[in-house]
């Protein structure tokens, strides 16, 4: 299977008389971009911004993020989703880089969503405040979720989708700057060279804690609690077969984008043939029951050893129930002779005292940690707020609250802020990019 | 400029050696033995010395420490040092109590220093810094000079580093760090993981604590002729408490005779009761077989389903107690029951 992704390298975006990538500028007809928006009659307000590193800019509750992107050839960029369901991770997909599509709430928030600074002292903990952003704003007749906790989000989600894939249209006859081929022999067909490599999988825990339809992460349209771990080559995953869900705490996110970009998956393209082996991804999921857990840790281990597999990076969305999900696959890797890496943050506590995982064992004994989701962040106010400050606080945001004996409210009347990690949007950036790791203190 | 208040034992106080360990709580307005080190290095002023023998400390806790916050609830202090106490394991584990009480009463740092040996590091570590310290006083001034280091930076309200660039131990209190060079987490993981293939040297960023599970022993066949002992962490002690075991973050354990006895009298017979703080002592006291089953055991004993009962309970104290105390305690006691020819024991816990 052989993927290329085609890059145009986008150095400022601008609204213009029409949707046209030119020259580094993505100029956007933003009437025309809002008719894609409005194709859902759940969307009753919309409004697009532009918002750019640097800027004084607070975006909240942010609910996803995108990359725009164009399928060449035709077919949705998010097959089973968008469009109709057809194979992924094969021929050119044209990319959008350095921007993504951010989906916010024009005033409701709910547990998954999160906060993103774009600038100051807040915008280092995450990477899309590194990116240009397209800023959809919008609210939806979604009432019977409106004062959930628990949002599916999703006439924003999807049409966050189809703003990206409308985006993406603006490169469909244009030449990439450069592209990134991605390319695995099928298993039985490698050269000797290669065999002797050592054999390296990637074993993804996407969120699919729910029961009910409509929260979790979907593979090509299919409800991740639904499925028992499968083999799946590393292209689908980069190239649309995967989208986010609308669950876990924001922190420990992989948003639509992270999947598109997945940066673990492609430091492991980069050693294929040279240090390893890559033999492709074992998708798993994180579902709550005991014996769910036990039974995709068992699957995960028998495609491994069948598979031939000498070693894996195992990463889970998540935190909490989770981490019995993360350990116990971890753990059924190593009995099975599978040499293991984990990557996934901590739930240390505000005071840093607390166990770090739900579950240990010393069998994972090489975990990469990307961050605490109880660290308190303080931040000052900013010039302007994307959505609704008061998201924070109200809506039972993993990170926000209400009231404090101690701290008061998440927000404050200068629209300073207090909260958790938990809400800072992808803030552990569990997909590989995360420069944080955890220390004692 | 800023006030500091620091803490010694009747030596380093110079009131005197072994012979005065009993001294009792003192403070004083000025600057006495080792607090002029820390007067020196310190960017801040030393107003107190408080000094306070170890015996003292050790057996008369609770007093000692009460006394000690009462001389400073009306003393203006911005931070507080205790020690150093190098290897002397009284001395390190007053500088741990008291610096333990001074960080929860009035919420100022509390830096002390002891060697690796000392028990008050691994007892108190989590709950004021404690830095590496040598075996003895002739150490005293490198000691001092690196908590003094630290305390300096924590008044500068300069930005403190993690445990290993500071230099204290550990104390199992995680936070989040954004890495200097700001190496992002996948090329982390390809790193640990090509060596971990390649078997070299790697270090968890999570390392989990390794677990000492001991194996279940085989079934005793036959009870009536086995010797079984009674071993508790409940704190069941002769009501004068002659071993001084503490009622909380106990080092010490007790063994008792009762030989001539078929059952624990209680508190109110001035015999037995419980020390230990993490339980309400009320029906223990009452009733010291409620914890200690020396009644029912004679029972047993009489109607030879056991073959003897030991003549000794052995008692410590388990609340905060920290692991490895407690499994040197549990060593010591095994050694006595394996030397006096015990089979079996029953241990009883709160």
């Amino acid at each position: 299977m052989k993927l290329e992704l085609g890059n145009f390298y986008v150095k400022d975006i601008e609204f213009g008389a029409k949707t046209a990538f030119n020259d580094g500028i993505l100029t956007i007809n933003k009437e025309e971009a809002l008719e894609v928006v409005f194709k859902d009659n759940h969307i009753t307000e919309a409004d697009l911004r532009i918002v750019k590193p640097g800027d004084m800019v607070r975006l909240v509750p942010v609910k996803e993020a995108i990359e725009p992107r164009f399928r060449v050839g035709g077919g949705p960029v998010f097959p089973g989703v968008t469009g109709k369901l057809m194979q992924a991770g094969e021929g050119e997909t044209r990319c959008l880089k350095d921007m993504s599509v951010l989906v916010v709430g024009k005033h409701w928030g709910g547990f998954q969503d999160g906060l993103i600074d774009m600038g100051g002292e807040g915008a280092k903990y995450t990477h899309f405040s590194s990116l240009k952003n397209v800023v959809l704003v919008a609210d939806t007749d979604e009432e019977f979720e409106q004062r959930e906790q628990q949002k599916k989000n999703h006439a924003l989600r999807w049409a966050g989708m189809r703003l990206a894939e409308y985006l993406g249209e603006a490169v469909k006859d244009l030449e990439p700057e450069d592209k990134d081929t991605y390319e695995l022999e099928p298993l039985t067909k490698r050269s000797k060279e290669l065999d002797e490599l050592p054999s390296v999988a990637i074993v993804m825990q996407p969120q699919s804690q729910m029961e009910e339809k409509g929260y979790n992460d979907l593979n090509y349209g299919w409800d991740t609690n639904r499925m028992l771990p499968t083999f799946m080559h590393p292209n689908e995953i980069l190239d649309g077969a995967m989208i986010s869900g609308s669950f876990m705490p924001c922190s420990s996110k992989w948003a639509t984008y992270d999947f598109q970009n997945f940066p673990l998956i492609r430091r492991l393209y980069q050693e294929h043939g040279k240090t390893i082996n890559f033999v492709g991804v074992i998708m798993s999921n994180l579902n709550v029951a005991l014996e769910q857990k036990e039974r995709s840790a068992q699957f995960v281990a028998q495609m491994a050893k069948s598979l031939g597999v000498d070693a894996a990076i195992v990463t889970e969305e998540g935190y909490g129930n989770p981490d019995a999900d993360y350990i116990g696959c971890l753990v059924a890797l190593e009995d099975a002779g599978v040499k293991t890496v984990g990557v996934s943050n901590e739930a240390t506590g505000r005071d840093g005292g607390s166990q770090p995982l739900v579950t240990l064992d010393p069998k994972a004994d090489a975990l990469v940690s990307t961050g605490n989701v109880s660290e308190l962040i303080e931040l000052p106010p900013m010039d302007e707020v994307i959505g609704e400050l008061e998201a924070l606080a109200r809506d039972g945001l993993s990170g926000g609250w209400e009231d404090d004996e101690v701290l008061g409210s998440s927000v404050k009347e200068d629209g300073s802020i207090i909260m958790e990690n938990n809400a800072m949007f992808c803030g552990d950036r569990i997909a590989g990019w995360s420069p944080k790791t955890m220390k004692e203190f | 400029m800023k006030k500091a208040v620091v803490y010694l034992n009747q030596f380093f106080g110079q009131i005197g050696g072994e012979d005065v360990a009993d001294h009792a709580p003192e403070i004083r307005e000025e600057k006495v033995g080792a607090a002029m080190l820390y007067n020196q290095l310190l960017d801040a002023e030393v107003t107190h010395t408080v000094i306070c023998g170890d015996n003292f400390m050790g057996s008369r806790t609770e007093e000692a420490v009460e006394t000690i916050l009462d001389f400073l609830k009306d003393v203006d202090f911005d931070i507080f040092f205790a020690g150093p106490a190098f290897q002397a394991g009284r001395y390190g584990m007053a500088c741990g109590e008291i610096g333990k009480a001074v960080k929860e009463e009035f919420d100022v740092p509390v830096i002390s220093s002891m060697n690796i040996e000392n028990p008050g590091v691994e007892v108190f570590k989590k709950d004021i810094y404690i830095f590496p310290g040598g075996h003895s006083a002739a150490k005293m001034r490198d000691d001092v000079k690196k908590i003094t280091d630290f305390g300096n930076k924590i008044l500068n309200g300069e930005k403190l580093l993690p445990a290993e660039k500071e230099g204290y131990y550990k104390r199992g209190i995680r936070h989040q760090y954004f890495l200097e060079d700001e190496t992002p987490a996948y090329e982390r993981a390809i790193d640990m993981l090509l060596k971990k293939i390649n078997g070299e040297e790697f270090e968890s960023e999570l390392p989990i604590p390794e677990l000492d599970l001991v194996e279940i022993a085989p079934a005793i066949e036959d009870l009536s002729k086995t010797t079984i002992a009674l071993v508790t962490s409940g704190g069941i002690v002769p009501v004068d408490n002659p071993d001084k075991i503490q009622s909380a973050s106990a080092t010490r354990w007790g063994k008792y005779d009762i030989s001539a006895m078929d059952k624990l009298d209680n508190r109110e017979d001035l015999a037995f009761k419980t020390i230990h703080a993490g339980y309400d002592p009320a029906a223990a006291d009452a009733d010291p077989n409620v914890v200690v089953p020396v009644d029912a055991m004679r029972k047993y004993e009489k109607e030879g389903r056991i073959g003897k009962l030991h003549d000794y309970f052995y008692s410590t104290v388990g609340t905060g107690t920290t692991q490895k105390e407690a499994a040197r305690m549990g060593k010591e006691i095994a050694q006595e029951l394996q030397d006096a020819n015990v089979q079996a024991v029953i241990l009883t816990s709160t």
